[in-house]
């Protein structure tokens, strides 16, 4: 089992005693292969998630957020994509391991997800109402008036206007809120106890995307549940999470409590992300990017992934890959040569 | 219900256009429709007067209004050649064409949709070679030439089965093939085609992270979004097995609707042309309008708004 310190970052408090973690990923890879080629997109993560906490997992598009999300759920599009190496465990069990019908009974049970968009992530065909009562048939057995109710009753949890009148509508006649909304209740109906949440609201507008973190956040904290959010936008991460763990080129470079995070970012790759936020407040008027561009996954560099881009990589960071770890005052990341942050 | 509407307004006007076109047509297509109905031996004054006697002499317009007009108070007319009774006529040889017509529906969908998902579930397996091979043959192949294969293979050099003749189950097979041979083939590949789109949805994503069982996702979901355009095509389908029935029933000497068209065509046989045409254009707008309804039955984006 994982000791405090080389987990990092967790517990965010002192007063929250310490628990083992619900679900624990460890030295994932996840890999593309086609007939040309071959490559890892996720390469070696390790990651644990605590009971009734949020993590968010951060991270630019191509990183492998959502490859490393599908792998949990065993649902990554195979071929090309598949796991090679690594073990997920839950509740003692590997999931990568475990036979199809017994993941299935895993999945929306106890491991739910949704997805970025609500409107073709429903199937069209099917009334929002049929589908939600298939899904609890596949694990409880109940009659279809009992899976009804209880259908009906997740949608008037998750706050959709008219939710009883809504069981028999087609997601076409909703709006892109309500099918997300709709989709939460859907993954949160047979009670899970982890949410993974694939950028939910980046398809959505912006009045409604905070409408819909709000709720996520809401149940989360009513049911006892954890949820791994996964985004690349860093408002949404200050706004709810617990704990954050920054991912990049298919690898995780640091983990923190949020707070710490975002007050003392260690690894330069979370330095550059904080620095490259637009600001009000202050006077500079350039938008401050990272130089340089994320490294091609089919031609990785030998030593640390961020070394192209960093302003203080040293010889070392070329040829030598850092480790993940606890540095004397307990924050976790990935770097031999880290710098104060100067936002 | 307004779109249903709208298609029943069109189906109405487009028969009435296409009995008018086909009531010219027959008579524009040259021949003596008396000829059928005198002795060879008879004078050009005999034969003017039969002429005469059934209103052939009269301008177009007027026999055509004087036909429909006989038609909507239910005469329907007897044959130029045998004088029998069109009505009869029409119940005898229906029958026939029915049953014929209804074996190549069911072998159009019956055999098309599960071969079609047996190849999309087999993709680029030797199942998938083979399906795809007969389907692209099946359309290349009219179905006058793959109608004398068949006579030529199965009733001739294996003997298997009647090369042609009425209407036992043994008497069908060849002909119903040979009709539904190329939608068949078209079901394959449309069916083949919309099953493997909609498995690469997100929607289906969606519900394996709900734990449906893959026979539920595959089998219930996939599938009937596949069914969509799978429908929409149906009414096409029939209208191919109406026009195909004529060819075919005519090779194979199927006493049908077809067959009798195309006698009454050779000997201008007016009345019978006439109306074994409007029969089968009925038949095809019907089809087609059934296609519109069951497209919007399976497809619920079409049904508010």
């Amino acid at each position: 089992m994982a000791t405090m310190t080389d987990q990092g970052g967790r517990p965010s408090g002192g007063d929250q005693p310490v628990t083992a973690p619900l679900l624990s990923i460890d030295g994932l890879r996840t890999m593309v292969s086609t007939r040309r080629e071959s490559f890892d997109v996720v390469r070696g993560l390790s990651l644990d998630i605590y009971p009734n906490e949020v993590l968010c997992l951060v991270g630019e598009s191509g990183c492998g957020k959502s490859i490393t999300a599908l792998s949990i759920m065993r649902l990554l599009p195979t071929p090309p994509v598949r796991v090679r190496g690594g073990t997920i465990r839950f509740r003692g069990e590997d999931l990568l391991r475990l036979s199809a019908k017994r993941m299935r009974s895993i999945r929306a049970d106890s491991i739910s997800m949704i997805f970025q968009d609500p409107l073709t992530s429903l199937d069209p065909v099917f009334t929002v109402g049929d589908v939600i009562v298939e899904v609890i048939r596949a694990h409880r057995d109940v009659t279809k008036e009992e899976g009804r109710r209880l259908a009906g009753d997740a949608l008037t949890k998750v706050g959709l206007p008219d939710p009883l009148a809504q069981l028999d509508s087609y997601p076409h006649q909703l709006s892109g809120g309500m099918r997300q909304r709709v989709m939460i209740a859907m993954a949160l109906v047979l009670d899970p106890d982890i949410l993974i949440a694939d950028e939910p609201t980046t398809a959505l507008d912006v009045t409604v995307q905070a409408q819909i973190l709000d709720q996520l956040v809401t149940e989360q904290r009513e049911r006892n549940m954890s949820m791994l959010l996964i985004t690349h936008d860093l408002a949404v991460v200050a706004a709810v999470a617990d704990r954050v763990a920054v991912m990049y080129a298919g690898e995780i470079v640091e983990q923190a409590p949020v707070d710490e995070l975002f007050e003392d970012p260690r690894h330069p790759y979370t330095q550059g992300l904080l620095r490259a936020l637009p600001k009000v407040s202050t006077t500079r008027r350039r938008l401050d990017p990272i130089p340089g561009l994320v490294p091609s996954l089919q031609m990785m560099p030998p030593g640390c992934a961020f070394a192209p881009r960093c302003p203080h990589a040293l010889d070392r960071c070329w040829t030598e890959q850092p480790e993940l770890a606890a540095d004397p005052d307990g924050r976790v990341f990935r770097c031999f040569n880290p710098q104060p942050f100067a936002g | 219900m307004k779109r249903v509407l709208a298609r029943t307004v069109y189906m109405v006007v487009v028969l009435v256009l296409s009995s008018i076109a086909v009531f010219y047509a027959i008579r524009l297509s040259g021949g003596d429709a008396v000829a059928a109905r005198v002795p060879a031996s008879a004078s050009a004054e005999e034969r003017e007067a039969v002429r005469e006697q059934l209103g052939l002499n009269d301008p177009f317009h007027e026999q055509y209004f004087d036909y429909m007009g006989r038609l909507f108070t239910g005469d329907l007319g007897n044959s130029l050649t045998n004088n029998a009774q069109i009505g009869k006529l029409i119940t005898e040889h229906g029958k026939n064409s029915l049953i014929l017509g209804a074996a190549a529906f069911a072998l159009v969908f019956g055999v098309g949709i599960p071969l079609g998902m047996l190849a999309s579930l087999r993709r680029n397996s030797w199942w998938d070679g083979g399906i795809m091979t007969f389907s692209v043959a099946g359309m290349a192949v009219p179905n006058f030439w793959l109608a004398l294969l068949a006579v030529w293979l199965f009733a001739s050099v294996l003997g298997w089965l009647p090369s042609a003749g009425c209407c036992g189950p043994k008497q069908l097979v060849l002909p119903a093939v040979v009709l539904a041979m190329e939608g068949m083939a078209l079901t394959v590949r449309m069916t083949r085609s919309a099953m493997l789109e909609n498995l690469n949805q997100d929607f289906v994503r969606t519900l394996r992270s709900g734990g449906l069982s893959e026979s539920k996702v595959i089998g219930r979901h996939v599938f009937r979004n596949a069914l969509v355009p799978i429908v929409s095509l149906a009414g096409l389908r029939i209208g191919q097995i109406v026009g195909y029935a004529l060819v075919v029933e005519t090779i194979f000497g199927w006493p049908g609707l077809g067959q009798v068209l195309v006698n009454a065509v050779l000997r201008r046989d007016y009345p019978v042309a006439q109306f074994f045409s409007l029969v089968l254009i009925t038949i095809v707008l019907l089809s087609n309008w059934l296609a519109d309804v069951g497209y919007t039955v399976v497809n619920p984006r079409l049904r508010r708004g």
